[in-house]
């Protein structure tokens, strides 16, 4: 004979036992951690000194309301600059072959190791000198080239003129 | 046959196409990209999106339009068909914001989000314009936000001819044209199912599950305020959508670490609808259908859709109990399976193997049912081994094993959709078999399908239908037999067909006898006229198919009118051909599974007899016990059973036996006298109350198996969630009780159970979890190479010579209740809650849909009887009584109620109403031969049904999302328009025509 019933004991979790299970199992986390905890720990009050941690804490509990200010302020014509021209480097680069940037770099860094010379000598040099200079091969070689930049810039400069006039 | 193929040449490359494919269909087959946003395969074509525009012949055209045909060619790619489809995506991205990295919807399969990527759109031309109208968040499960919105119409075409609700459509005639719902009503308050095709079918994150919003992705829960700056910023510095769509593809991709998606089949009814589940840790996230999903495509329903609460319920058995005095207390598992073990082991010893029963659940496995069965024969050695279709599907089964021989579907939903006429008897699938029922809607609205119904009820298919009839209860036998003598009559019968393929016909047609018209139009209140009009149609319909449930299998004439339809079907020969069969409707998700699994007392797995004994001797070999020879009790023997003493110990699972068996006071009373009740369930269930044990089992979605579905389709499900606290899967409960026992069982995969049974039932040689990977499925009878049989009795009839057989038939008179229970009671289920409710009411959306039962009274009793929406009347009948809450509807007639069946309060329950009278064949309860009297408690009161209940809504019909309204605005140039092809794109290929 078994009537319908609808008790039922459930067994309640010990409280205590639960705590007591924890608070070990975390204290030979500690202990098995000792150096990492203690360096954490100096931090911290390093953190806590300087009035970082009260900052952060703010921060935290503030967070919609300094996500909204800081957003802002990204939300700006001079941020959206910042941005447009930092993608627009981006894809500067993608735009360069290596190679060639390469070649480039090179002379760039061998020139600018010739020019730390005439500072410390400061040798003083006459108009003549210099224009004798321009017949080297190495200075006609970089004379073609920064042409040539200047060719395809200008090409560049000239369409976009035309393109909106 | 093999269907001819043609070529076609896109952008220059040939490729095959078949006769009726669209262009579109032809690229989409072959990988070639054609934009398309509004197209859906399961939907077709809407014509709104005009992102897949072509040239073919020097003319743009939709390619979702085009019919290929031979030699056709067609280009994609030229700069005006750019130009165009460019256009076209620029018109869409005006009504919709790109803010993809913080939106729900960048899962991966974002339309929009793919479509613009593809077609490598780096800036839009037209700006981004808000739509004047807020959200709608009134729904429960799904929000509107309009600001999304690009009208597609691919909601209001799901709405409207897939699951044919017709609730959605486009308002073209407004400034900012929007969906609407109903006559522009809050969702909530609308004819809205909650089916959850619009969102399934959404491209975007316009229409969205609530479970997702804020949750899919890691920066979707931003609050306004610093999300809408955040918007503008990209905006502003947008460098081209390629970069912002890495980004966005970075975080989805970052979202596929967390959030687990994983193919499961339902189990709300045994339509077997699969889709995936996606879950973060153990919430689950939403449902995603799929259009490959074998039943169903992309369609559910609202309790598939959204219904899946429970399983993280606060309430879910986590622990076993074990009754100590007048108190359950929780024990280990080690406890309990011991316990459970040593009683029925001692039982067992001291009165027999016979002397206990075991009740199997059509809600769990093929792989639980066939465990279950086999722990009962073969290590308790008894065949009292049964499951819950004893309670509906029994009568339908042995009808059709009479006549044709397999207890099955004779076809599939496909066969449905294909047929020229349907039938419904004593169903209403729109409730109970809701995805099912959107076939037969849509054949019937956009195909020209018939649709009869045979019902006491106007439900939603009687009210679509073509023809609607009402009989008296309990009489559909007589009609029945009454057209089928009357096709007879008028030469009408398929003479080659039942020359060919059918015997007994002499000895039918002469027991047709006494069904002349007008003694059935006496019998049944029919006219004349109308059984002429039922046997013209069916005479008329080249193909025909019958769909019946439970109002015609919980009568005490059952078997014998599943009989009369089997007979009706050999007739008129509709049996063995593309869109003709009978369709007993399964009410649960695997009630069909249970029984093809062998937890029936006279069968062993595919419909094997344990008389048989050749097959008794098969089992005994690989099992190596010796089997006992004679069929066990079925349910109701077991009840008896219980009550005179003759059982002293059952196992139940999965199965709440004290709310659903009839004449629930008496089954209550016989679970008091067992010696020792296991009870193994989710819930702690009504019946749980009356356990010695209760054991904690893991639904569906805590275990793999598989189910087989109403079509005899097998379908493999996947754990999702490992179980809650510390319940168990069926299978594996079952093992430990019977290793216990002595079994020295070892399965450790369902896979392993499947395995052992395909090796032994020859109905399912061929299955195996292998072919059952993904989205495939099986449909039995499965040849050992794998093949299914999805439509049955093509060549031959599962009959001994392999000829159908026609079986005379007698009427049963229904019960009488007696002259002062005047009134009629029908029962049954309905679309928002799972039968009594155990799962279903642990989601508060659907408790808000739907809070209580209620007891439809017709407007003309209500009349009568003074009661208005809210009264509470006291109904009693000889075996008890119940108080319920009165919608007056003209759904029922007359003197005739229908009380919804959930509830798990005893005193609401329908079944303290029936009696313990049954089908005289399979013993099948009489649930719908009842007559109560009513007595009016209050006549005014709070109405059971919630006026956002989508039975107060107000449809609103058309045809697909009316595209032709918006051609028709002012503000619509078509394109072709705008871009004028100069010709000299055509004729750039080579080809040799």
């Amino acid at each position: 004979m078994a009537r319908a019933i609808t008790q039922i004991k459930k067994e309640v979790p010990n409280q205590e036992l639960e705590q007591s299970q924890a608070v070990s199992e975390i204290i030979q986390e500690l202990a098995a951690n000792k150096e990492a905890i203690l360096q954490t720990i100096n931090i911290i009050k390093g953190l806590h000194e300087t009035k970082i941690l009260e900052a952060v804490t703010s921060m935290i509990e503030q967070r919609t309301e300094i996500g909204a200010i800081a957003i802002q302020q990204i939300n700006q014509p001079s941020m959206h600059n910042v941005i447009k021209n930092g993608m627009s480097a981006f894809s500067f680069l993608g735009s360069l072959q290596p190679e060639q940037l390469n070649t480039l770099l090179d002379g760039l860094g061998n020139g600018v190791k010739n020019i730390s010379t005439p500072e410390q000598d400061a040798e003083k040099q006459s108009l003549w000198k210099l224009r004798k200079r321009l017949g080297s091969p190495e200075v006609r070689v970089a004379m073609t080239t920064m042409f040539d930049f200047m060719d395809g810039m200008g090409e560049v400069l000239l369409r976009n003129k035309q393109e909106k006039s | 046959m093999e269907e001819s193929t043609f070529s076609i040449e896109i952008n220059g490359k040939t490729f095959k196409a078949k006769p009726g494919q669209s262009i579109l269909d032809v690229a989409k087959e072959q990988g070639v990209f054609i934009p398309s946003i509004c197209y859906h395969p399961s939907l077709g074509t809407i014509q709104t999106c005009d992102t897949c525009y072509v040239n073919v012949g020097g003319e743009l055209v939709r390619s979702c339009t085009t019919k290929a045909v031979d030699g056709m060619v067609v280009d994609s790619l030229s700069p005006l068909v750019q130009e165009a489809q460019h256009e076209a995506i620029d018109r869409i991205l005006k009504n919709h914001e790109l803010y993809c990295t913080v939106c729900d919807n960048n899962n991966g399969n974002c339309t929009i989000h793919n479509t613009v990527e593809l077609m490598e759109v780096e800036h839009q031309k037209y700006p981004f314009k808000a739509k004047p109208y807020p959200p709608d968040n009134s729904h429960p499960f799904y929000r509107y936000e309009p600001d999304q919105c690009i009208l597609c119409g691919r909601c209001v075409e799901a709405c409207q001819d897939l699951q044919v609700n017709e609730t959605l459509t486009i308002d073209w005639s407004r400034e900012a044209p929007r969906v609407i719902w109903d006559n522009d009503v809050p969702i909530d308050q609308s004819s809205c199912v909650s089916c959850g095709h619009c969102v399934s079918v959404c491209p975007c994150n316009a229409l969205m599950e609530k479970s997702m919003l804020g949750n899919a992705g890691y920066l979707t829960n931003i609050p306004p305020k610093i999300l809408a700056p955040m918007i503008d910023l990209t905006k502003e510095v947008e460098p081209g959508y390629r970069e912002i769509f890495a980004v966005s593809e970075v975080e989805s991709a970052m979202r596929k670490a967390r959030i687990k998606r994983t193919k499961t089949v339902c189990t709300y009814c045994g339509v077997g609808c699969s889709f995936e589940v996606w879950t973060k840790d153990r919430e689950i996230l939403k449902i995603q259908t799929h259009a490959e999903a074998p039943v169903n495509g992309v369609s559910t329903c609202v309790k598939g859709k959204w219904g899946w609460d429970f399983v993280n319920s606060e309430e879910r058995l986590t622990k076993p109990l074990i009754r100590k005095g007048d108190e359950f207390v929780e024990s280990t598992w080690e406890e309990a399976l011991n316990l459970v073990a040593e009683k029925l082991g001692t039982i067992k010893e001291t009165y027999g193997p016979d002397s206990i029963g075991y009740i199997a659940s059509s809600k769990c496995s093929n792989e639980e049912n066939y465990l279950f069965q086999k722990f009962a024969r073969a290590v308790m050695g008894t065949n009292n081994v049964d499951n819950c279709s004893r309670y509906c599907q029994s009568p339908a089964t042995t009808g059709l094993m009479r006549t044709v021989g397999l207890g099955g579907d004779s076809g599939t939903i496909e066969d449905i959709m294909a047929s020229e006429l349907i039938i419904v008897v004593g169903a209403n699938p729109a409730e109970s078999h809701p995805v099912l029922a959107t076939r037969i809607k849509r054949a019937h609205k956009l195909h020209g399908q018939k649709l009869i119904v045979v019902d006491l009820r106007e439900h939603e298919l009687a009210q679509r239908a073509d023809f609607l009839v009402h009989p008296k209860p309990s009489t559909d036998l007589i009609w029945l037999s009454a057209v089928t003598k009357y096709i007879l009559d008028q030469g009408w019968e398929d003479k080659e067909f039942l020359k060919n393929r059918v015997n007994g016909f002499d000895s039918y047609v002469a027991s047709l006898e006494k069904y002349t018209l007008p003694y059935a139009a006496e019998k049944t209140g029919l006219t004349e006229d109308e059984l002429i009009k039922l046997a013209t149609m069916i005479h008329e319909a080249k193909s025909a198919c019958i769909l019946w449930a439970m109002g015609v299998t919980q009568h005490k004439g059952a078997t014998d009118t599943s009989t009369a339809i089997s007979n009706l079907l050999l007739i008129t020969g509709n049996y063995g051909r593309t869109g003709t069969g009978a369709y007993p409707l399964r009410g649960h998700n695997n009630v069909q599974g249970a029984c093809d699994f062998g937890t029936m007392p006279a069968w062993m797995p595919g419909y094997e007899p344990v008389q048989d004994k050749e097959v008794r001797e098969r089992y005994e070999k690989a099992w190596g016990v010796k089997l006992p020879e004679e069929p066990g009790m079925d349910n109701h023997h077991m009840v008896e059973g219980m009550d005179k003493g003759k059982l002293k110990a059952l196992y139940l699972f999965g199965e709440d036996m004290s709310l659903v068996d009839a004449n629930s006071n008496h089954v209550n009373a016989a679970f008091e006298r067992l010696e020792f009740f296991v009870v193994q369930d989710v819930f702690f269930s009504k019946t749980a109350q009356f356990a010695d044990v209760v054991l904690p089992a893991a639904p569906s979605l805590e275990k793999d198996g598989t189910f087989t579905n109403t079509e005899r389709r097998i379908q493999r499900f996947h754990k999702v969630f490992e179980p809650l606290g510390d319940s168990k899967p069926d299978w594996e409960i079952f093992q430990e009780v019977a290793n216990r026992l002595g079994a020295n069982w070892n399965y450790k995969h369902p896979s392993e159970i499947m395995a052992e049974s395909a090796s032994l039932a020859p109905l399912f040689a061929g299955v195996s979890y292998e072919r059952l990977e993904e989205w495939n499925s099986q449909v039995w009878p499965v040849l050992k190479d794998g093949t299914s049989t999805p439509l049955l009795y093509k060549n031959r009839f599962a009959l001994p010579d392999g000829k159908a057989r026609l079986v005379p038939v007698e009427w049963t008179p229904p019960f009488v209740a007696g002259e002062e229970f005047d009134l009629h009671l029908n029962n049954g289920r309905l679309l928002e809650h799972f039968h009594e409710g155990n799962m279903t009411y642990r989601s508060e959306g659907l408790t808000h849909k739907v809070p209580h039962p209620w007891l439809e009274v017709s407007l003309q009793l209500a009349k009568e009887r003074n009661l208005e929406d809210g009264a509470l009347v006291e109904l009693t009948s000889p075996y008890g009584q119940v108080q319920v809450r009165v919608i007056v509807t003209d759904r029922v007639k007359g003197n005739e109620l229908y009380l919804t069946m959930n509830t798990r309060e005893d005193t609401e329950a329908v079944n303290r109403l029936t009696s313990s009278y049954h089908d005289t064949i399979t013993h099948t309860p009489a649930f719908k031969e009842m007559g109560v009297k009513m007595e009016v408690i209050e006549s005014k009161g709070e109405s059971p049904l919630p006026r956002h209940n989508h039975r107060f809504g107000n449809r609103v019909p058309q045809l697909s999302v009316r595209v032709e309204d918006k051609w028709r605005r002012s503000d619509f140039t078509p394109i072709p328009e705008l871009i004028q092809l100069r010709g000299d794109e055509y004729g750039e290929s080579n080809h040799a025509n």
